[in-house]
């Protein structure tokens, strides 16, 4: 893998796409082409650089040389995590993550917490005829502003009688951030982990909870004869062939905000969109920039676990901005690191963000 | 003499046949398409002179027409290939343009009337054509094809149907696609009253229209009327027209007289219409009723008849207030039009009391405005559109207790369908099987009426059950007033006088395709002729006057109408199988004014369709399912030399050359999937190509550079779309984009004043001569050279944002622009797979042709040689010596 990128680097043309593209360039002290420039000279590299990418994808998936200079970026880092040399928190993300399989630290017992509250039983992978298995993230399990996604969206698939289970306790990491930040050692780890318990219980399809953990097992686990989907497909099919119906009006305004994970990376911007459009009452409307040239919320490759170095105004103020200005009464997404990083700016704009299974829960 | 095959037509391969030629070759040039000139063509300019690039080629085509030794066969391509010892043995598809070359003289006369609008190729897109169309202006050869590639799903039976052909599926197809105006004119064409046929006709088109065999028949009437409503007549100036020195006197200003009188008019012959009523129009103004036609819609029609230089005097009846004999000495032809305008009698005791009126009076005196007095309860005898009018009339004039009484059934009714289901939607009873026997007064006053009861019996002359009254079944109603509708009838005597033959009916016996009469110089026809029909008989049998009076005028033989075609109908296979291809999808009617207010007034009930409606609704037609020609035979109509050949057939041939020579060219890439340029999403975001087409003066606006009608101020170009790129498998540099951007940004410089202009670029490739030169002077003019390719484009508030570093400052910029013009890559042309892999070419990894390292025109097969863009980019100048060699190589070939 790095002597391939290695090789890559050196085909750069610097034709300036990628920085073009970067949602920190010019914002921010990282420039992605001139990083590339740096390594193909093997150059020195100040060592709060690289933390900065987001993981995106967009220069990966923009450049004309394939250069894939987000790869490069964890190459970089890998080297500084070889050496100690990086921020405390995301030291401390990848030390929870190696003993509670979660980077925030949470008891790995209570991986399961967040359906035991719930009317509906939940039952384990192996109790299943189908073997389709409902993947929670790790901040979906945890943090009470998430749980209500993996809750409302087993609720859904319930109300349309699709059988699912879970794998409760475990379940670990699928390890998205944790490659991106350069612990490949620790990601193919958390990799084996999963991947045993799939096979162990004969998991035949798996419905990702967030695009990160759907990235992840879809792109980086290899070929595992598992079909792989994002909630938002399924919730998409299943209104489609009307086993679930909105039935209830949403008369608000609500602009979609395309996650990169979901969007650009694995191309998924029609789905959510017309789970959007079943709904009564809800007017949608667009930002500038969506789709494939949807601007990065900033919670990716590791940005969710520690704060860079630079003030600077955050991509998620500009959305929000825009979002106010459109006169957009939601900002709706379906990643729950967008949730949260969109969630401040809004909160102080007085506009609300919401997932798509919590809008959709209010209408079924 | 050696033969060679030249295959494509652009610059190189002009360049090959004109050297090949020249050493006294025979060269049979393939091009694929309408006409040389290849992309050469395409260009406003060429790099660094900036010299015309239609001036400098334009003139080349014409020599490889005029080339003696030079056979140029446009729309044919080979389909195989065999050698056979040196020779090659070449199977060429000759592909139907459906117009005869030797006859088309590129008047361009049928364009406008194709109702298919399809994108240029010529103008990549940026631009319509017709199905029927010549690309360009300078096109070699010079002359019109048409786009026919699948055959119409139905048989169009609507126009079959239509007693003046009106070219139905043509403007429907115009409504389908917004186009209401051509639509009208379409219409218009055939129709002196669009908006009369609009709401009355009883269109026999719909009765036929095959689709009605897949789910309903089209709503062709009222989309008529939708077109109609769009379009202020009065605003149409008619055309020049020739004066013939030739007068012609019309008797009767009804539907008849007045189409004759247009169609005269415009063959430019001096018309006067002598009218007995006080107003022009016939039954159209005096019986249909207001709610139904309303009169300034038919004044408008009348208007425009008179403002085309028809005179129109009413008040005067001939044969009283003047005698036909003297008409006939002051004009060269009489056109006698004068209807059926006599109402027929009841023959029942009791008709001559009052209160016992003749339909057609009575809404002549509606619609005369004068004040009727019906009383509360009326009876109208009859079961016509005559009757159901009068029966409306009557219930808008506040009557309460309206009866319609018929003696047949439902059945046998000859009113229209959806009349009738109105009449009872308003309230109004028929009574079936009653017929009146008496009238009785009261007081002088009409009191009461006797009917009797009928049964069906035997059927009579018209094929309609007879009906014979029930033995001892009379009974008694009582009634203020009777309307009696029972036919109508002409009054024909006024034409005796100077001989002309009447029917025992009274009707003017007529040849029903000319229209004469036996005294030479009298045409007649309408109900006139053939007794009470409908409006557009009317309006067909004045216009086929119209066509033998201008014989007659011109001493020419009356032109027959050609023999009608029998509307066809949809075979049981062609419904299954066009049945599983287009979904079913019902009839969008026209919105009406509810029963309830419209039974108050004389307002139109019909409210008209809106533009989505009529364009949903018109989008139902199967002819406009397809692409490219819908043969409505439109140009075949417009042509005067009869060019137009619909039942032209592909053509193959077998012939040996010599030699071969490919120079198939190149195409553009297609940015579509660099989703963060917005090509085809961001509207401003176009391609090098276009731009080119943009600002030629052959292009879409004539040279200007315009962006939606405005002229933009704020250019970027960016460089490298798709060269130089993994991404799109195309690792090469395309070697013109470089030159043909600075060649664009100068253009704009030098048309648009002030424009600010940016040029994103990786590294500036001028290496040719005065090219370097070129590109500074570009610089030096005031072009923003920014080394970074933008890495998206996104709408702003005020244009399009840039999103760009400025390499060589290290500053991120977002540049707000009018337009983006991406330098989009080469790729070998469509088409040149399939070309090499009939000749065993081989190809390199982007599908360019292989060529020797040293010989660049010789190809893997000895005798075939290849120039231009086809082996690799090149530019024009590279292009034209690659073209010398290919035509070198096959000269040292053939001479081996």
């Amino acid at each position: 893998m790095v002597s391939q990128t290695q090789t890559r680097v050196l085909t750069c043309i610097q034709c300036g796409k990628c920085t073009g593209s970067c949602p920190e360039a010019g914002r921010t002290p990282f420039n992605i082409r001139m990083l590339v420039r740096k390594k193909q000279f093997q150059s020195v590299v100040e060592e709060s650089i690289p933390w900065y990418c987001t993981s995106c994808g967009a220069c990966t998936l923009r450049c004309p040389r394939d250069v894939k200079p987000s790869e490069m970026i964890i190459e970089m880092r890998s080297a500084l995590v070889e050496n100690g040399a990086i921020p405390a928190a995301i030291q401390k993300a990848l030390e929870n993550t190696f003993v509670q399989k979660n980077p925030w630290g949470r008891s790995r017992a209570k991986r399961g917490a967040w359906f035991e509250k719930l009317d509906i039983e939940v039952p384990h992978i192996s109790e299943t005829e189908s073997k389709r298995l409902l993947f929670t993230c790790c901040i979906q399990a945890y943090d009470p502003r998430c749980m209500v996604i993996p809750q409302n969206v087993a609720t859904i698939l319930t109300k349309g009688g699709v059988e699912f289970g879970v794998l409760g306790e475990e379940e670990a990491c699928c390890g998205n951030e944790i490659r991106r930040v350069g612990e490949s050692g620790l990601f193919e780890e958390l990799q084996e982990e999963n991947k045993a318990a799939f096979e162990e219980y004969g998991v035949k399809e798996i419905i990702a909870l967030s695009p990160h953990c759907m990235n992840a097992l879809k792109k980086e686990y290899g070929d595992l004869g598992i079909k792989i989907v994002h909630y938002t497909e399924v919730l998409a099919a299943m209104i489609k062939e009307g086993s679930i119906v909105p039935k209830g009006s949403f008369n608000k305004k609500v602009i979609y905000h395309d996650p990169c994970f979901l969007g650009k990376q694995n191309g998924i911007f029609d789905e959510p969109r017309s789970i959007l459009n079943a709904i009564e009452g809800l007017e949608p409307l667009e930002f500038s920039r969506s789709r494939e040239n949807s601007m990065c919320c900033e919670g990716g490759g590791g940005r969710m676990f520690f704060e860079v170095e630079a003030t600077y105004q955050r991509n998620a103020e500009v959305r929000v901005q825009e979002a106010v200005e459109k006169e957009a009464e939601v900002i709706a997404t379906s990643c729950p690191f967008c949730v949260m990083t969109l969630e401040d700016p809004a909160t102080e704009k007085g506009i609300t963000v919401k997932e798509l299974s919590e809008i959709l829960m209010e209408v079924l | 003499m050696n033969k060679v095959l030249v295959v494509g037509g652009g610059i190189g391969g002009i360049t090959a046949a004109l050297e090949l030629a020249s050493c006294g070759v025979s060269v049979t040039m393939l091009e694929e398409g309408p006409s040389i000139g290849g992309r050469m063509i395409q260009l406003d300019k060429t790099f660094p002179t900036l010299d015309c690039s239609t001036c400098t080629l334009s003139p080349k085509m014409v020599e490889v027409a005029l080339n003696h030794n030079i056979e140029l066969l446009s729309w044919a391509k080979p389909m195989a290939v065999k050698k056979a010892g040196q020779k090659f043995q070449v199977t060429i598809l000759k592909k139907s343009r459906y117009v005869d070359i030797m006859k088309c003289t590129a008047c361009g006369s049928c364009f406008p009337g194709c109702p298919v609008v399809m994108k240029s190729e010529f103008n990549m897109g940026t631009g319509p054509r017709k199905a029927i169309y010549i690309p360009f202006p300078q096109a070699i050869p010079n002359k019109a094809s048409i786009d026919k590639r699948e055959d119409r799903p139905c048989k169009a039976a609507c126009v079959d149907a239509c007693p003046i052909h009106t070219n139905v599926l043509g403007y429907l197809k115009h409504i389908s696609e917004g186009r209401f105006t051509d639509a009208y004119m379409l219409i218009r064409a055939t129709n002196p009253f669009p908006s009369v046929c609009g709401r009355v006709c009883y269109a026999p088109c719909e009765q036929v229209c095959n689709r009605g065999q897949l789910d309903d028949p089209l709503a062709i009437r009222d989309l008529k009327r939708f077109a109609v409503d769009r379009f202020d007549l009065d605003s149409l100036e008619p055309s020049q027209i020739q004066k013939t020195e030739k007068k012609v006197a019309v008797i009767g200003a009804g539907p008849a007289g007045l189409a004759c009188a247009h169609d005269l008019a415009v063959e430019g012959h001096e018309v006067t219409v002598f009218e007995v009523l006080p107003e022009p129009g016939g039954m159209l103004r005096y019986a249909i009723p207001e709610y139904r036609l309303p009169k300034e819609e038919l004044r408008k029609e009348i208007r425009y008849i008179e403002r085309l230089g028809v005179t129109i005097r009413c008040g005067i009846e001939v044969g009283n207030d003047v005698t036909l004999d003297a008409i006939k000495n002051d004009y060269d032809a009489v056109f006698v039009g004068t209807g059926a305008p006599k109402g027929l009698l009841l023959d029942v005791e009791g008709e001559n009391l009052p209160g016992v009126m003749d339909g057609l009076k009575f809404l002549r005196a509606v619609n005369s405005g004068e004040s009727v007095e019906t009383g509360k309860s009326v009876a109208i005898i009859g079961g016509g559109n005559t009757a159901i009018d009068c029966a409306r009339t009557v219930r808008r004039l506040g009557s309460e207790n309206v009866k319609v009484i018929y003696r047949r059934t439902r059945d046998e009714m000859p009113a229209a369908h959806e009349e009738i289901e109105a009449l009872l939607q308003e309230g109004i009873e028929i009574q079936f099987l009653t017929t009146p026997v008496c009238f009785y007064a009261d007081n002088g006053k009409l009191s009461r009426m006797e009917c009797i009861r009928m049964k069906l019996g035997e059927p009579d002359a018209s094929g309609r059950r007879r009906p014979v009254p029930v033995e001892n079944s009379e009974f008694s109603i009582s009634v203020d007033s009777v309307i009696t509708s029972l036919g109508q009838a002409t009054q024909t005597s006024f034409v005796e006088e100077i001989g002309v033959l009447l029917a025992k009916n009274g009707t003017i016996e007529v040849n029903p395709l000319t229209g004469l009469t036996n005294v030479e110089g009298i045409f007649a026809g309408g109900d006139v002729s053939t007794g009470p029909a409908y409006v557009v008989d009317a309006i067909a049998a004045g216009q086929r006057a119209a066509l033998s009076i201008s014989c007659y005028l011109k001493n020419e033989p009356a032109t027959m109408t050609k023999a009608v075609k029998k509307p066809e109908r949809l075979t049981e296979d062609e419904v299954v199988d066009l049945t599983a291809k287009i979904p079913r999808v019902g009839r969008i009617h026209m919105p009406e004014i509810s029963v309830k207010e419209r039974v108050t007034n004389f307002g139109e009930v019909a409210i008209g369709y809106s533009p989505e409606d009529a364009m949903a609704e018109a989008s139902r037609c199967l002819a406009g399912h397809i692409e490219g020609c819908i043969q409505c035979g439109e140009c075949e109509k417009l042509c005067e030399v009869r060019a137009v050949d619909h039942t032209m057939r592909d053509e193959i041939v077998d012939i040996e050359y010599d030699s071969i020579v490919l120079a198939p060219g190149f195409d553009l890439y297609d940015p579509t999937e660099k989703r963060e340029y917005g090509y085809g999403t961001l509207e401003g975001v176009i391609t090098g190509i276009e731009f080119e087409r943009i600002c030629s003066v052959t292009g879409p606006t004539g040279g200007d550079i315009l962006l939606n009608g405005k002229t933009p101020r704020r250019f970027y170009f960016i460089q490298c779309v798709g060269s130089r790129d993994r991404q799109s498998g195309a690792r090469f540099c395309s070697r013109v984009c470089c030159m043909y951007t600075a060649k664009h940004a100068s253009i704009v410089k030098d048309r648009i004043k002030g424009a600010e202009i940016y040029v994103s670029y990786i590294d500036v490739r001028a290496y040719g001569k005065g090219y370097e030169e070129f590109y500074k002077s570009t610089q030096e003019s005031g072009t923003f050279y920014i080394r970074g390719i933008p890495g998206e484009i996104t709408k702003g508030e005020n244009g399009l944002l840039v999103r760009v570093e400025n390499m060589l400052s290290g500053e991120m910029r977002e540049i707000e622009v009018d337009i983006v013009i991406l330098a989009t890559g080469v790729r070998p042309r469509k088409g040149t797979e399939e070309l090499c892999n009939i000749m065993s070419i081989e190809r390199d990894e982007y599908g360019f042709i292989k060529v020797d390292s040293i010989t660049p025109s010789r190809t893997n097969v000895a005798g075939i040689f290849v120039c231009g863009m086809a082996s690799g980019p090149k530019d024009v100048p590279d292009t034209v010596a690659s073209g010398g060699e290919a035509a070198s190589r096959c000269m040292e070939y053939i001479n081996q």
